[in-house]
């Protein structure tokens, strides 16, 4: 089975006043796995239910293949939709569950009892088909949420953050096998999520939305690697991108306090950015005096206060001693530096 | 059971021991006295019993008046809580689905809660008036076709209509508040399977909402032979010709009327156990009600 592309023209989407999703455009690749990442609020719930057709868009078109959906009703436009709290029907057994798109939609007995069962195999449920929800674990409900939507070899999968009710562990564990779904069947898959670790491992594409806007549609690499605005650079990575404002002139960067920073051939303001990893401490660049330390294991996060009083967050390396009240010597590398525009947030290309 | 909230166990007794006398005293010793009494034979005017066994039943039992009454009392119990649930379910759906007015028409719904069963009868009898109620213009087209004061089953049919009028407020606040709780995504999970409002209706939320409506209908059976009464006395007064006669209103009117204690103490010790079998039977259907959410 092979996914339809998604193409989203101009969707609008207003509660009252308020414009939720802002004349989104843009193509879900068909077959692909798309994350939509951003916080609450940005309209990501939203923009998935225009999708389902579980809510009606304002004005724009999205065509799922060739097909033009906005006006068609859910269950014509050929997609599935896992929930957040699973949303099973308590008062029906798992084959019950699973099987209710199918009975719905008149498939008759042992064709329907075959199907099932083969949803079921898939997410490793069999067995459990004689069951009621609530006699289920959280994980062994998401997986049934995930047969129903599986079952009727739908064109479209959508996912509503369907990991937030899971303990970590089981998370990470549904995050493989939704992964491992994905490649066996190959429906177009858009997955809604807060999480930028689902978002950064199951993804083939993200889009970053903030305040119903797209801020970056990308490979989870160019996302990490080449941010498109300081909201992505400060929304990705844990912790996430240091943001700095300074004035470039004379080939360095600047603070307000004259502080230089780094090497750039950048004139006037900018944001600058530099993740907490790629900070180097050593003894050639600017004091910094430690005010916090988390020791991680795998690395010590540390918080340091600059001369003109920024805190910037660094990410030392193990077996680095510093403790509160230290003074150490930061260094940027010119090659892990990030711009912005202070007026727009956008990314500056430096020449 | 929890412990140790108060240290004493006689603080639980003083505590519990008010509401224990009062229902004693007014429910358990008249029950047992009715049971008493029933197998006496009572004089009208006091001056002693006679112990006569079971000749009470006996002659209740044999008596078609008493049977007639049954079956009326059976047959209000059947039409008048389905279809006093069956309105408010239906109304219930319409509010849920937040049709247009349906939050004004939540509020209006519920306020006939606050009238009482007499009064309830009161405007009826205005309302179904042949010839100043809202039948009034059909009586001129069609002489004699309502009159629930000489027709028999006009009469039942304002008993059953004000007493499932009055039965609707508080069936509708019970059912609407049990479909709010189904969560928003399940229905939505039905509607992403392709199911139409109305199988949604049969295949989601009904079956959902089964605690409600065993509750309701349970209350709504008591309720046929308690609140009846009112109704009935204000309204028909058990005619015309005991069309509307219930066992509780014949009861009443042998006991207090025509003065026969023993044969009123009998007929509701047999009322008493018609109710408690029609519950028992009800409650053999709560094994299909669902509690799981």
């Amino acid at each position: 089975m092979r996914g339809d592309a998604i193409h989203l023209d101009a969707v609008t989407k207003s509660f009252g006043a308020t414009p939720v999703i802002d004349a989104i455009t843009a193509t879900l690749g068909g077959g692909e796995f798309t994350v939509i990442l951003g916080p609450s609020g940005c309209g990501k719930s939203t923009l998935l239910n225009m999708i389902a057709g579980l809510e009606r868009l304002n004005s724009g078109k999205i065509r799922i293949g060739v097909r033009e959906v906005q006006d068609l009703p859910p269950k014509d436009r050929g997609c599935a939709m896992v929930f957040q709290n699973y949303a099973l029907y308590p008062h029906m057994t798992v084959e019950g569950n699973i099987g209710y798109a199918l009975k719905v939609a008149g498939v008759r007995q042992p064709e329907r009892s075959r199907r099932v069962a083969e949803a079921a195999r898939v997410v490793e449920l069999g067995g459990l088909l004689d069951r009621r929800p609530s006699e289920l674990s959280g994980g062994q409900r998401q997986r049934v949420a995930i047969a129903r939507a599986i079952v009727r070899e739908p064109r479209v999968l959508l996912f509503d953050e369907p990991l937030s009710n899971l303990d970590a562990k089981l998370r990470h564990g549904m995050r493989m096998e939704l992964s491992q779904l994905h490649r066996t069947i190959g429906a177009t898959t858009v997955f809604v999520t807060h999480d930028q670790v689902e978002a950064m491992t199951l993804a083939d594409k993200v889009m970053i939305l903030n305040k119903g806007r797209i801020e970056q549609f990308d490979t989870p690499h160019a996302i990490y690697y080449r941010p498109a605005s300081s909201f992505v650079a400060g929304f990705i990575g844990a912790p996430p991108m240091n943001l700095l404002p300074v004035t470039g002139g004379g080939g360095v960067l600047r603070l307000d306090d004259g502080t230089e920073l780094a090497r750039n051939p950048h004139e006037g303001p900018a944001i600058l950015g530099i993740r907490p990893e790629k900070i180097s401490i050593g003894d050639k660049g600017f004091a910094a005096r430690v005010v916090y330390r988390e020791d991680l294991g795998s690395h010590t996060a540390i918080v340091a206060r600059l001369s003109g009083g920024q805190e910037v967050q660094v990410a030392t390396p193990i077996g680095m001693h510093l403790d509160p009240a230290d003074t150490i010597t930061f260094d940027f590398p010119q090659d892990h530096l990030h711009l912005f525009d202070p007026a727009t947030g956008l990314r500056l290309e430096t020449p | 059971m929890q412990k140790g909230f108060y240290s004493g166990r006689w603080t639980y007794a003083a505590l519990v021991a008010p509401i224990l006398v009062l229902i004693f005293l007014f429910f358990y010793v008249p029950v047992g006295l009715a049971f008493f009494w029933s197998l006496f034979l009572e004089r009208p005017f006091g001056g002693g019993s006679q112990f006569v066994g079971l000749d009470n039943f006996a002659r209740v039992l044999s008596d078609a008046e008493f049977w007639d009454a049954l079956k009326r009392t059976a047959i209000f119990m059947i039409v008048a809580p389905s279809l006093a649930i069956g309105i408010s379910l239906m109304l219930a759906l319409a509010a849920d689905r937040g049709l247009r007015g349906s939050s004004a028409a939540r509020n209006i719904i519920i306020w006939p809660k606050a009238v009482a069963g007499a009064s309830i009868g009161v405007v009826f009898v205005f309302v179904f008036n042949p010839f100043l109620g809202i039948f009034a213009p059909l009586n001129e087209i069609w002489p004699g076709f309502w009159n629930p004061r000489i027709d028999g089953t006009d009469a039942f049919i304002t008993i059953v209509v004000a007493q499932v009028w009055n039965g609707i407020p508080f069936n509708f606040i019970i059912l609407l508040s049990g479909l709010q709780t189904i969560p928003d995504t399940v229905t939505k999970a039905a509607v992403m399977d392709g199911a139409s409002p109305w199988r949604r209706v049969w295949d989601i939320q009904i079956p959902l909402l089964t605690p409600q409506l065993f509750l309701t209908f349970v209350l709504e059976f008591v309720g046929t032979v308690v609140e009846a009464f009112g109704l009935i006395d204000t309204m028909t007064e058990g005619g015309p010709g005991g069309a509307t006669t219930l066992l509780i209103y014949k009861i009443y009117v042998d006991g207090f009327k025509a003065y026969d204690l023993s044969g009123a103490a009998t007929q509701t010790v047999i009322l008493m156990l018609f109710v408690l079998i029609m519950v028992a039977l009800q409650f053999r259907l709560e094994k299909h009600v669902k509690y799981e959410r």
